[in-house]
Parts: structure tokens; sequence; C-alpha cells
């Protein structure tokens, strides 16, 4: 290959230009005649039998045209003619906040309203907030109405979860919707041969994704019955199948139109397009909903809560031999829990020739738990970070040298039996390891400084794709997809096509259609769609350069292989003067008469292999005794990245993976009270990152290439997202000497831990 | 009631609830949805405007405390077509990644240069503090603003960019 042109270059963002000058429309910018607003009555309670809604006084308010209970939408029933899921309460609500009625109104003010007028009869019942209580032997039900828990999503976001985890199925206490087992060789054995073993109990709290823009769908009905659903989605096909079988509409007589999502982190694969859809459907108007901030907290679909109790054990020579864990994960009223890849990567980074894994999900009386960037991988991470960081201490090892000695490497197996593909973990350890952030820990330290590290790992996912790329009559190229740009990646997939063409970025426009045009791709998440769209589109943009090339050959009298494109010209080689530009291309192709076919190249791709991504990062704290306050003062990222086509995308993703890290570390967290009321349901209470409270952060690519990705490029969202809690933690071990094991590490926290280890020196002084 | 507020340098004369947000009157009454909302509680800054000069959060104040104040939005800092110096020093730097919040830090940058026209690291995170931002974790931001403030220095001017 010559040297690239368009990839491997810092290239800015195509779309910035209007979401700079504010010319970016999001779904809630959208006006459509007769359009209504609509707002949520959630349920008061986190349990309750909801007796009867009294709609008179909501629908006595001006502006108030109609309140929707589930018997009012148009549910159709399963495949198997049990009744569909229903998106309102229809008699048992199992959570706060759960949607109820939906009051539609003209203006959004007086839908607010509406919602206030509503009154809802309720017999409350007992509520579970604890897995422990949930667990309990004779403890009440979560839900007395059972059903089924879909785990569909998990498999979306990475190619393991996708997989049975064929475990056998032991009988389960009470709320318990899943249970995992993985077991390999002999851990009795394996501790009985170890020098020193590290046992650690770790908890951490439920985290929203915290994206700026709350939930927002807009669905309208066409003329002939048509539904289109303009929605904030990361993943327009799977939402298209979701609103289909809710409404009972048949698949092609609904168009998802994805538009720009203000962040989503997983969280916006499908949650209120099939409710706002049957609405749209009962009343015959448009509605819009967008979830105000507290409904977003209450009734979207934040990553679980969860216990982990584990133990590893290793040899005086820094050989281990043993892990043992028990894990909980928290999975909502309604599901959606990624404990399997928790204990994936948990006993995935580094070689446990014994193992034993089991985990439980349980139901609670919280909304529906969904994936949060990198879904169960920042818990699992925390707990096996954490304990190899002190079981290298315990050995009197250097913390950087242990993880060297045992990390995984290409063919080592997971908790699954899976073997790891291509890696790059150790070359990433390696390259934070000649860091001078690393080499100069002591003198931070002498500043008064912690310095933890931690691995992360994502094994990426897999889906196949699909894309077009055709000339248009002005010679310029466009691309079209399936694929939602979340953060930049059509960017990229410009770079791609404009490598091909010999073009710079800025000549090829990259489209997202709607499902009705759009080709195939899966949702965006799971670091997937550079990896799996990325070959789509260079193969595509190839086939369109061919039948190109075919037509110059041609009108040139020349032989294909002769040609060459120069500045959207095709020239013949060695022969100045002899071209045809890409516009008179499109002209002999796109006029009539024309005896060319036009330019329309199409590329798929079916990569089954996923190219897993490792991270490992370097947090610098510092620490208020008295507060018990930390603050990160300096912070290196280092990742395999496989190749980074726009490096400035690739760090983009790093910088933020960290901040979201430090907000799992340090701040964030939801926390309801015993009555199963969220305490923390505006941004006064759940604290999210912010300038003041976020490092620089330097990054370190590292460059082991994927197999299938294009020019070997992996997937890289998720992993910058994983290490921060524990890379924090271990700073904080670092430093004070105490071992936080419950995240956020809030300075209550840390400053009861110090003031407890302050009372026992002392007591132990006085002895 | 009926209120008359000065936008991006055009009087609006509305009839309004007592009651709207000035967030919602530009949103809506108007049509300027550069303006976002994140929060409706003050917290995360999306709705930020500039009031006079000053930068302030549109879902903090009602529409009628506006009147007789200039209101400047994202879509009044620079001529269509063009983007505003801070605007183009975040498309260098790469400031910007999902959108939502980036109109907001512009603006909140703008009035920072007007106050300290040479902000150092720590006064331009304290500056952005209350504009969260989910996806750069601040750092190009914070790279942008340092960017925008050169630019600004040099006496540079709005200048028109490809609208694709």
């Amino acid at each position: 290959m010559s040297a690239p042109v368009a990839i491997g270059t810092r290239t800015k963002r195509l779309d910035a230009p209007q979401k700079l000058n504010g010319q970016e429309r999001f779904t809630a910018d959208l006006k459509l005649p007769g359009l209504l607003h609509a707002r949520v009555v959630g349920s008061a309670y986190a349990h309750a039998m909801v007796k009867g809604v009294i709609k008179d006084a909501a629908l006595a308010i001006p502006g108030v045209v109609a309140v929707l209970t589930a018997a009012d939408l148009p549910i159709a029933p399963k495949a198997d003619g049990t009744p569909g899921e229903n998106p309102l309460v229809e008699d048992e609500a199992v959570f706060s906040g759960q949607p109820i009625a939906l009051v539609l109104a003209t203006s959004d003010a007086a839908a607010e309203d509406g919602v206030g007028a509503v009154e809802v009869d309720y017999d409350p019942l007992p509520a579970l907030m604890r897995m422990s209580e949930a667990m309990a032997e004779g403890a009440p039900m979560v839900r007395l109405k059972t059903s089924e828990v879909s785990d569909e999503e998990a498999s979306m976001h990475n190619a393991d979860a996708a997989q049975d985890s064929g475990e056998e199925r032991e009988t389960l206490p009470p709320n318990v919707s899943n249970s995992i087992h993985f077991s390999r060789g002999d851990v009795a054995a394996g501790f009985a041969a170890s020098d020193a073993v590290v046992e650690l109990s770790f908890t951490s709290q439920e985290v929203h994704q915290g994206y700026l823009e709350t939930q927002v769908a807009m669905a309208t009905v066409e003329p002939l019955g048509d539904l289109r659903v303009y929605t904030s989605t990361q993943a327009a096909f799977y939402c298209r199948t979701r609103v289909a079988e809710t409404v009972g509409v048949p698949l092609h007589r609904v168009d998802v139109v994805p538009m720009p999502v203000g962040g989503g982190f997983g969280g916006k694969f499908v949650l209120i397009e099939p409710l706002v859809a049957a609405a749209a459907v009962a009343v015959g108007r448009p509605v819009l909903l967008q979830f105000n901030r507290m409904e977003d907290f209450l009734a979207a679909n934040p990553a679980p809560g969860c216990e982990i109790t584990l133990k590893v054990g290793a040899t005086k020579d820094g050989t281990i031999t043993a892990l043992e864990s028990r894990m909980t994960f928290e999975s909502g009223a309604l599901g959606g829990s990624p404990l399997q890849i928790a204990a994936i990567l948990m006993g995935g980074y580094y070689r446990f020739p014994n193992l034993e894994i089991r985990g439980y999900e349980v139901l609670t009386n919280r909304s529906k738990m969904g994936a949060y960037r990198a879904p169960g991988a920042q818990q699992g991470t925390l707990a096996i970070e954490s304990v190899i960081d002190e079981l290298a201490r315990e050995l009197g090892m250097d913390p950087m040298a242990f993880r060297l000695q045992n990390c995984v490497v290409e063919g080592d197996a997971r908790p699954n039996g899976n073997a790891w593909p291509r890696i790059g973990l150790r070359q990433t350890l390696e390259a934070l390891e000649a860091h001078p952030a690393w080499q100069g820990r002591e003198e931070a330290r002498a500043k008064g400084r912690g310095v933890g590290i931690a691995v992360g790992g994502w094994p990426g996912g897999v889906e196949p794709a699909t894309a077009v790329c055709r000339l248009d009559a002005d010679g310029k190229m466009t691309v079209v997809l399936g694929s939602v740009d979340l953060n930049g990646t059509n960017t990229t997939f410009s770079q791609i096509a404009a490598e091909t063409f010999g073009l710079g970025a800025e000549d090829i426009t990259v489209k997202t259609a709607s499902t009705d045009s759009a080709p195939y791709a899966g949702g965006t998440g799971g670091s997937k769609v550079t990896y799996t769209v990325g070959p789509a589109v260079q193969k595509a943009a190839e086939d369109a350069r061919q039948q190109i090339l075919s037509i110059a050959a041609e009108h040139l009298e020349a032989a294909a292989e002769d040609l060459e494109i120069i500045d959207g010209a095709i020239r013949v080689k060695g022969v100045p003067g002899v071209s045809v530009s890409l516009r008179e291309i499109a002209s002999m192709s796109m006029t009539v008469g024309s005896r060319f076919e036009p330019v329309y190249g199409k590329g798929s791709s079916a990569i089954t292999e996923s190219a897993p991504g490792f991270a490992v990062h370097l947090a610098e704290v510092e620490v208020d005794e008295l507060t018990g306050e930390t603050k990160v003062v300096r912070y290196v990222a280092a990742q395999d990245v496989g190749y980074a086509i726009n490096p400035a995308s690739v760090e983009g993703q790093i910088h933020g993976g960290v901040a979201q890290g430090i907000g799992w570390a340090l701040y964030e967290g939801m926390h309801y009270d015993d009555s199963g009321q969220l305490l923390t349901a505006t941004l006064m209470d759940y604290a999210l990152p912010k300038a003041e409270y976020v490092p620089p952060i330097e990054t370190i690519l590292v460059h082991v290439p994927s197999e299938h990705g294009p020019y070997g490029a992996k997937g890289v969202g998720e992993p910058p997202s994983i290490p921060g809690a524990a890379a924090v933690a271990n700073a904080i071990r670092d430093l004070t000497g105490l071992r936080m094991t419950d995240i956020p590490i809030r300075p209550e926290r840390l400053a009861a831990a110090l003031d407890a280890a302050e009372t026992a020196r002392t007591a132990s002084a006085a002895d | 009631m009926t209120v008359d507020v000065p936008v991006n340098g055009t009087s609006r004369r509305e009839e309004i609830e007592p009651r709207m947000l000035l967030v919602h009157f530009l949103r809506e009454q108007i049509g300027l949805t550069g303006t976002h909302i994140g929060c409706q509680t003050g917290q995360c800054g999306a709705c930020t405007v500039l009031i006079d000069g000053e930068a302030v959060k549109s879902c903090m104040v009602l529409a009628a405390q506006a009147e007789g104040h200039e209101v400047t939005t994202i879509e009044g800092l620079a001529p269509a077509g063009t983007l505003h110096p801070v605007q183009q020093a975040f498309w260098e730097e790469h400031g910007a990644q999902c959108g939502y919040c980036t109109p907001a830090m512009v603006l909140s940058t703008v009035a920072l240069l007007a106050d300290d026209p040479d902000p150092d690291e720590h006064a331009i995170r304290h500056a952005l503090d209350g504009n969260i931002c989910r996806c750069t974790g601040y750092h190009n931001i914070v790279l942008s603003v340092r960017a925008a403030a050169q630019k600004v220095a040099a006496g540079a001017v709005p200048e028109p960019f490809l609208q694709r």
C-alpha cells in the first residue's frame, strides 16, 4: 500500500459545524403539525397494585387531549398468542416511577399540569430493595405476576454474552432471575499450593449513563397507517423490530429515523419508543415524549449495583494459582444484568489454572437495568484489579511486574473456555510501564500522592453490516449506512472511503439513513461499529472504484489496470493529459440515454471473531485527610486500539471514558430509601464529574492490529471506561494504606475509614 | 402576558404564560433550538445563554425577567454560514463530541474570555464547572478554550465553513 492519504491522520469531525452553531436538530427540536407533548404519570410506590386511574380532572385542564392507560394502548399479542408486553403498568407496579399513564397535551406545560391532576388508586405492597432481603428464604416476590426476563440486549454489546454460559441449573433462592457458574481445575488444591491469598468483598452502586440529552422519541402515523419514529437511538433496526412487535404493525410499515444522539453510552438502544408509537396510534396524532431528568433517573435503564466476593492465591514466585468468587448483580424488577460478562472479564485478564465463579442475578424493586459503556466490566474489574494489587503487595512484588507475569496472551482461556484471540494486553502494560508517570512514581509519592494502576478489557462485539457507496451527479461520493454515529464514526468512514479514492475525507459524505432505506447495521454499542461497518464501507468504496475504473477504461480506451484516480480524475498512468473526471463519469452514467450503469458500490461484512481491546490506566491522587476528599491529579491511559484511523477521535473516546471511570470511582451512585424511593433523582443529588474534578488526560495509543478490522482497527469505545475505579482505588491504597472496596469512594466513606484507621493506630499505640 | 425580549439583536414581542421559562421561550416560542435542556435544575448548563454578556442558565430565568436585557443564543454568535473564533477553536481542537452540551460550552467560553482573555487551565476548568460534558472528559474542551483565547487575542473574526 502506498502512503495513506486520508487514514491515520487527525481529522476534524465533518459534522462538527452544525453542532457548534446550534443548527443540529435533536429529536426534541422537531415540530410536526398537530404534535402532542406527552408526560408520564409514574408510580408513587416501588411496589403496588394499581386499582384505578381517575382521569377527569386532568382531562378538564385546557390543552390536555388524552390520558392513556395500559388498556388504551394498542398492544399486539406475542407470536405465541400470549399478551404482549404493555409499556404502561397493567395492574402491578414494580418500581417507583414506573409509567402508569401518559398525559397528552398541546404543550409540554399543559401535559405536566395534567400529570399533577391524574389520580391513581394504589394498594401498596412490600418493596424489596436489597439483594440480601430479596434472596432470603421465604422472601416475598419482587413481582407477584412473574414473566420472563430478557437478556436480548446484552448480546448486542459483546460476543461472549451472545453465547449461553452452559452452566448446570441449580435450585435458586427466591427472586433470582438467572445464575452462572464457571469452573476450571481444582480450586481447593490451587489455594493449598499458594503462599499468599487475598480475599476481599466489593460493592458497586447503581450508576446512570448520564447522557445529557434525556430519553426522547417522537412517533407519527402517516396517512396510510405507516408508523414513523424519530428517536435518539443507538440501534435503529432493533428499535424498529421492537416497535413493530409491540404495536402489531408489519415491520415494513415502521420507519425508524435515527436522530443525532445527545449521549447514549449504551442506555439508548430502545426504551420509550414502543410506548410513544403506541400512543401515537391510539390517538392518531404525532406524539413527542422526552423524559425530564427525574423521569430519566426513575424509569430508564441504569447500570446495576452488585456485590462481589473475590479470593485469589499465588505462590512466592508470583504465579497465580486459583480464583474463587461469588457475585450477585441487581437486575431490577425487569431484568437486564450484565453478570455473565462481568464474570468472564473478572476471571479473564490473568491466567488462572484453577477457577470457580458463581453468580446470581437478583430481582429488586428498581427500574429495568441496562447497558452502560462496557456493561459489567467496571464492577468485575474493580474486584480483580484491587485483589491483584493487594496480592502483589502481600508477595512484596511490583504490581506492574506481577501483572506482566500473569497477564493473558493469545490462546489463553477465558472463564467460559473460549480462548482469547490476538490481544495487546501485554504490550499495553509495557507501554504504560515505560511512561514517565510510572517511572517517576517515587517522585509523585514524595509529593504526597498515591499512584495506582489497573487493567481493563472488553471482548468487542460483532454483527453483520452492509454499506453502499455511490457516485453523485456532482462527482462526489456518498456512503449510505444504517449505523448511528455516536461520536465520530461517520467521519472515520469518510476517511476509509476517501483512502480508496485517493481523496480527502471532506470529499466523501456519509449519511445514516432511516430503516426504510438504510443498508443493515447493528446497534452502535459494544465497540463494534468501526470494526464491523468499517470493512463494509471499505468494500463498498472499492466496488465503486472498480465500477468507475471500468467506465473510465472504456471511455479512455485503456485497460482498467493502467488507470489511477488522482485528485478526483481518472488518468492513464504515465500518460499526462489523458483523463476523465469523476464528474464526467457521473454525467456519462446518470443522464438520459447514457450507456454506462450508475456507479453504486456495495460492501458487506459478517465478521464472527471479535477483536478484544485492552486499556491500562494510571491514576495519581491526593487525599484530604480531614474531609476524605480524593482528587485525581494526573491520569495516563494506555490502550491497544489496533490502528487509529482518526487518532483525534480515538483519543476523544479515551478522554471521555476516563472521566466516566472517575465518576464510577469517586462520585456516582443512585441511592434508594428502604421503601424504594430514589433519593438521587436530579443532578443536584447525583454527581456527574465536572471539569474541575477531571485532570488532564495523557493518552498512549498501542497498535496491535486486529485481523478483521479496517486497517487493523479495533473498537475503542468501551475499554477506556473500565479501569478507572480500580486505578483510583489502588492509588488511594498506595497513599493511605486503606483498601477501599465500596464505590463510589465518596469523601464521607474515606473520611470514616481514615478515622477508623487512626483510632486503631492510637489504640494499638496505647497497648 | 406580553413580553419584549431582545434576542440576538432583534426585539421579540410575544404573548406568553407568565410562568414560561426563558429556555422554553427561546426553544418553543421563537424556535431557537440550539439552546438545549438537560436537567431542569440548573446543574448541567446545557441551556446556557448570554444575558447582557454574562453566561446564564436559561432554565433558571423566567422569560419575563429577561425583558429589557440583551439575550444572545448560539444562533446569534456569528453570522449564518460562519463560525465564531471560539467555535473554530472547538472544531479544530476536537472539543465537541455528541454536541448536546456544545452550544452552551461555546457561550460559557465567550463569557469567560470577555472577563479573562488569557485564562490558565485552572481558570478554564473553574469557569466551566457549570457546564457538564459527558463525552469529552473536558480534556479537548480545555484545549479548545486555550486555542480560542489565542484566536480572540489575535483579532480573529468569524469565518465561513463548508455546510455539509
